[in-house]
């Protein structure tokens, strides 16, 4: 259980406030990476196999086992699989939406602005674990408790990183803006919400594998249905095939968000010159 | 013809901005020092300065980007930055950088403006695509910025604030970006557009040639920005190549530049820079 608060630390706000900075990053050859990933999943199954020669198969099963289990998972848990992405959706949804909003203000509103940033600064120093006992306490429901779970961890990442971006538009961009005497909410609507997507596009490709380890620990302490749930089960009992069964159908929606996130960031920021750093 | 320095005096009721003693610090340092100007209605008004020497600071002063520390700025009757709404959709400004929105296309830039100034968008796309057009952008309006040259956006950036048919313009280094005979070209169309329309023009910039081509007056400024020498250029001068080499040296001396190089013929001393 000490994990997610480990996790939590190693994607600190300021990590991500500084790859915002590094943009636009560099976007070595596509085929590349992908012929690197083949290569390094081939290369882990066949450790597996070697592994799976020398020990007992309660201890590291073959991949073959562990591919049939995939294949069970997939025609008879596939309830599980749609209730976590559920959760999933609506709780990185909202957070977005909230933390944008939070991000704006901080960045926008003289006046709020410190009261919410010291707000999310003390939030981001919660940890993970402290959250998921507390929502344990405070609701009842096991959707709340799981909702409520991942909305307070993802928040802060958006709330700082849209903030760090209005922070960092160019002064001579609202200059621009005001020598045509814009509204407030002129002033938004075409240079300070244009200018955040970029930031919201790197806040949640960041996140969302945090994101994923999370809400499988929230159902693993909330609820009895879920990814995390059916986990917990097959470790009690004794099923480690499909744990890794599991494990390997995590990495692998991992990898299916990732590229489609970044399948529409290609699409609506097309208007962003690829640097090609060599 | 004699290229006489006239101090400029007007009446209340024609000028259009009107800065009286105006002085403004940043910090400790000292930009603008006790400036007076006037301009007109339907002039043509050069700033003519070295690099750093506060050009820029008078426009923002103007714009009501910034308030002065000392004197009087009135635009258009009103104080700019106190009553920063009253120049709504009376002014515009082609900054120094281009300062178009990335995500924004070349004709999408430009309508900027009339939208901020609530007109429909089709009304908007319309006076956006004529103005690329008279910029001679045809054909490029619908790429993003990372697409243009430097020449290219700086157009659009112009076409942006013409796009708004503003009272009163402001351009800062917009001729002197671009290469000599693109900036001439756009320079003269430039001041063409705005003597038909009868708008009033105030552009910035540091080199002698671009302000003797298309001004009617010229302030040139000190550093920090005080006016050490204004005058007048009439028609007749513009066409007689002597008084305008004249004129050329006489700024050049003001400025303290180097005269010993200061063309006779302005036309072939374009690329003579005093940055
Ligand atoms: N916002 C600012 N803060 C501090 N110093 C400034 C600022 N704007 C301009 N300056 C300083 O004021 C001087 C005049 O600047 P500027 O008006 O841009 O000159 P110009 O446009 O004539 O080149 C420069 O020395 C510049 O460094
Ligand atoms: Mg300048």
């Amino acid at each position: 259980m000490s994990q997610p608060a480990r996790t939590a630390s190693s994607v600190t706000p300021s990590r991500l406030g500084a790859r915002a900075a590094a943009r636009p990053a560099a976007r070595p050859g596509r085929r590349r990476d992908l012929t690197a990933l083949c290569v390094v999943s081939v290369l882990l199954i066949l450790a597996m196999e070697v592994a799976s020669r020398f020990v007992p198969p309660f201890i590291m099963p073959s991949p073959l086992v562990v591919g049939q289990a995939v294949l069970e998972l997939l025609t008879s848990d596939w309830h599980h699989v749609s209730v976590t992405l559920l959760r999933l959706a609506a709780a990185v949804g909202f957070s977005m939406l909230l933390g944008v909003l939070i991000g704006l203000l901080m960045g926008t509103s003289r006046r709020l602005g410190p009261y919410l940033n010291s707000l999310v600064i003390i939030d981001t120093g919660i940890p993970a674990l402290s959250w998921m006992l507390v929502a344990v306490f405070w609701f009842k429901d096991p959707e709340a408790r799981i909702f409520f779970i991942l909305t307070v961890i993802l928040l802060p990442f958006y709330a700082l990183n849209v903030y760090e971006g209005v922070r960092s538009m160019p002064k001579e961009w609202v200059d621009m803006m005001e020598s045509f005497r814009p509204s407030r909410w002129q002033l938004m609507r075409y240079l300070v919400i244009p200018h955040i997507v970029q930031y919201v596009f790197m806040t949640t490709k960041s996140v969302i594998g945090y994101a994923i380890r999370m809400v499988i620990f929230a159902e693993l302490v909330a609820s009895a249905v879920g990814i995390g749930s059916r986990m917990s089960l097959a470790q009690s009992t004794f099923r480690i095939d499909y744990v890794l069964a599991w494990t390997f159908l995590l990495v692998v929606l991992n990898l299916v968000l990732q590229s489609l996130l970044n399948l529409v960031e290609r699409h609506v920021l097309k208007w962003r010159a690829e640097a090609k750093v060599r | 013809m004699n290229p006489i320095a006239t101090p400029t005096t007007t009446t209340q009721s024609d000028a259009f901005i009107e800065m009286r003693d105006v002085s403004k610090h940043f910090g400790d340092f000292l930009a603008v020092d006790q400036l007076s100007m006037t301009v007109r209605r339907g002039e043509i008004v050069a700033l003519l300065g070295r690099t750093g020497a506060g050009k820029s600071t008078v426009m923002s002063l103007s714009m009501g980007t910034i308030a002065p520390d000392q004197g009087t700025v009135r635009v258009g009757g009103a104080d700019p930055s106190r009553e920063f709404d009253a120049l709504r959709g009376k002014m515009a400004v082609a900054f120094q950088t281009d300062r178009l929105l990335p995500w924004r296309t070349a004709v999408e830039n430009a309508e900027l403006g009339l939208l901020i100034l609530n007109h429909s968008k089709s009304q908007a796309r319309e006076a956006a695509l004529h103005w690329l057009a008279r910029v001679k952008l045809e054909g490029a309006e619908h790429k993003y910025v990372h697409e243009l040259s430097g020449g290219m956006r700086q157009r659009v950036s112009l076409a942006r604030a013409l796009a708004v048919d503003p009272e009163l313009i402001f351009l800062d280094e917009v001729f002197s970006q671009l290469d000599h005979v693109t900036s001439q070209v756009l320079r003269r169309d430039f001041s063409r557009i705005v003597r038909e329309v009868g708008k009033t023009c105030v552009f910035v910039t540091h080199r002698i040639e671009d302000a003797l081509d298309i001004a009617d007056r010229i302030y040139v400024l000190d550093a920090p920005a005080r006016v050490c020498l204004a005058l007048s250029v009439s028609e007749q001068t513009r066409r007689d190549p002597r008084a305008l080499a004249d004129l050329h040296d006489q700024i050049a001396q003001a400025i303290g530049g180097d005269t010993e190089s200061a063309g006779h013929d302005p036309n072939y001393s374009e690329n003579q820079d005093l940055s």
